[in-house]
């Protein structure tokens, strides 16, 4: 599980710089929540592409969680990037003002998909292109909102687990304040990654690392000494988010299908 | 002799744009001299070509768009990477071996990866020979990539009293550690290593860079004497124009200490090789 984070960098700079290239984007905008992995995605875009070009937006809903738009504005007064704060409560406040429900799940779906329409607006606005900024634990668990916080044009920290992200986030100079806060989604206050997963992120990361970089069954990890209930558990959360994982699936008719039989690379004439 | 191994990106798809890059790589390697040119796999394509394969594939002993390329090894040995369309609809990774003016040979791809993030079997038809074959510069012989971690391959060559061994490859980079590049580089590098040393020949490999659909090609080209040492080796992940001077001496210098070559028993192996197969039920 331990990398190299300079080496990590020099491919993720060169990935977002090369990759904006093909696009002919040379701007990037990404959501700037105040967490460690966006924090972290922010320093790999400036990296790669310098302060001007990299556009961060700030999107609280109304006063909820101060403490993260103060450590994102110092995140980018640290960075001297672009930012602007965009308040998303009456956007979505009008929406469950017709359709009201108590459930904080469905809230923070909307607040998720609320900001990925911003970012969108915004990388039409500005030219720039979406990063991403799930990490592999999120990504591999199915933690974060389809069509969400999930939706991107690029992800430049998706095949790194959190744990991985901390190691980055120290060599990069993040501030140990934020390389310090308990992660969160935001869903409310209190509210914690861990404790609603049930599990640390050091136990996830570990048992998922035996389960998909070395491929082991699940049998063979709990043998190895994981306790059975966590490695069924991370096993259960890798199943039931598959279809946040892919493009769904079209009902195949023709001889040829997108999404079957009609292949061709992203990259395409890049 | 003095070689050169282009460690470059090309364009995925486009056919032109990477001939141009071909032609000022040639024409550097000709300023400096050089007297053989070794491009990566599919150098004039791109490596994630999908569906794209038979918008890009040509026939180099019919078609003209290779023609600049051949009239440039007039001065300088050439190895490109394309997809050959040997007969119409049969697409092959082939690498071509151009010198004074001619083809001296192509390899077509016979180990084909396809599983995990490898698709080749699915778009390419396989290949079905390794050989080697004679150049001013000695006897050579061609792999493809995943080619060179087959020691069969390889030991064909080496049969074949392969002088140079000529590696073309796109190998993505994976797998991390503490240390700085990917783990996987390593494999090759033991291959390398192996290989030169126990076929007393040179090996030549030439990989890659650039990112393709998220993909990056780990780089890190490198020579290796008949005694099994590196003589030379790339940069991780970056673009690298490498050249340097080959000793074709050290092959009969090599060859006089350890005698691998001479001692090699192909009709035993091939022997074998046969017992195997006939008992082999599967």
């Amino acid at each position: 599980m331990k990398i190299n984070p300079e080496f990590v960098t020099s491919v993720i700079t060169k990935f977002i710089r090369e990759e904006l290239n093909k696009f002919g984007f040379n701007r990037a905008v990404l959501g700037l929540s105040g967490g460690l992995d966006s924090t972290v995605c922010a320093f790999l875009a400036v990296r790669a592409l310098g302060q001007d070009n990299v556009l961060t937006l700030i999107m609280p809903y109304g006063q909820t969680f101060p403490q993260d738009v103060e450590d994102a504005k110092a995140v980018v007064s640290l960075l001297q990037c672009r930012a602007m704060i965009i308040d998303i409560q009456p956007m979505v406040d009008a929406y469950f003002h017709r359709y009201p429900t108590d459930n904080p799940v469905l809230k923070g779906n909307k607040m998720a998909r609320e900001r990925m329409a911003i970012l969108y607006d915004f990388s039409a606005r500005e030219k720039a292109l979406i990063l991403g900024t799930s990490n592999k634990t999120e990504l591999l668990i199915g933690y974060g909102t389809i069509h969400g916080d999930m939706a991107c044009g690029l992800n430049p920290i998706g095949d790194l687990y959190k744990t991985q992200i901390r190691q980055l986030a120290i060599w990069l100079g993040v501030p140990e304040k934020i390389r310090n806060k308990v992660p969160t989604a935001g869903l409310w206050p209190g509210q914690t990654d861990e404790g609603e997963i049930g599990l640390t992120y050091e136990e996830i990361d570990k048992i998922l690392f035996e389960l998909v970089d070395l491929r082991r069954s699940r049998q063979e990890v709990i043998a190895s000494g994981f306790d059975p209930k966590k490695v069924n558990l991370v096993w259960e959360m890798i199943k039931r988010s598959e279809f946040k994982r892919r493009m769904p699936p079209i009902i195949k008719l023709s001889s040829r299908t997108v999404g079957h039989d009609f292949l061709y690379p992203y990259d395409w004439d890049k | 002799m003095k070689v050169v191994l282009v460690q470059f990106s090309p364009h995925l798809g486009l056919l032109d744009k990477n001939l141009d890059l071909h032609y000022q790589f040639i024409d550097r390697a000709l300023e400096e001299k050089a007297d053989l040119i070794i491009f990566p796999e599919l150098s004039l394509t791109g490596y994630t070509l999908k569906d794209l394969i038979s918008e890009v594939a040509l026939n180099p002993r019919k078609n003209n768009q290779l023609n600049r390329l051949k009239s440039y090894s007039h001065k300088i040995d050439i190895v490109v990477g394309i997809v050959e369309e040997g007969n119409p609809g049969l697409f092959y990774n082939s690498a071509v071996y151009y010198s004074k003016g001619e083809i001296l040979a192509i390899h077509r791809k016979v180990f084909l990866p396809t599983f995990g993030l490898f698709e080749e079997g699915k778009f390419f038809a396989t290949g079905r020979n390794f050989k080697t074959f004679p150049t001013p510069f000695g006897q050579v012989g061609l792999l493809i990539c995943r080619d060179f971690l087959h020691y069969g391959a390889s030991y064909c060559l080496l049969a074949g009293k392969a002088d140079l061994i000529i590696i073309l490859s796109a190998a993505p980079g994976r797998g991390m550690s503490e240390n700085s590049g990917f783990t996987s580089s390593e494999m090759w590098e033991l291959m390398g290593a192996a290989i030169s040393r126990f076929s007393t020949a040179f090996v030549l490999y030439c990989n890659r860079v650039g990112f393709e659909d998220g993909v990056v090609f780990a780089g890190g080209s490198f020579i290796y004497d008949p005694w099994g040492k590196c003589l030379l080796r790339g940069p991780d992940i970056e673009p690298a124009f490498l050249s340097l001077e080959l000793e074709l001496e050290d092959l009969r210098r090599a060859r006089k200490t350890w005698s691998f070559l001479r001692d090699d028993k192909p009709e035993i192996i091939l022997n074998s090789l046969q017992n195997l197969l006939a008992k082999n039920e599967d």
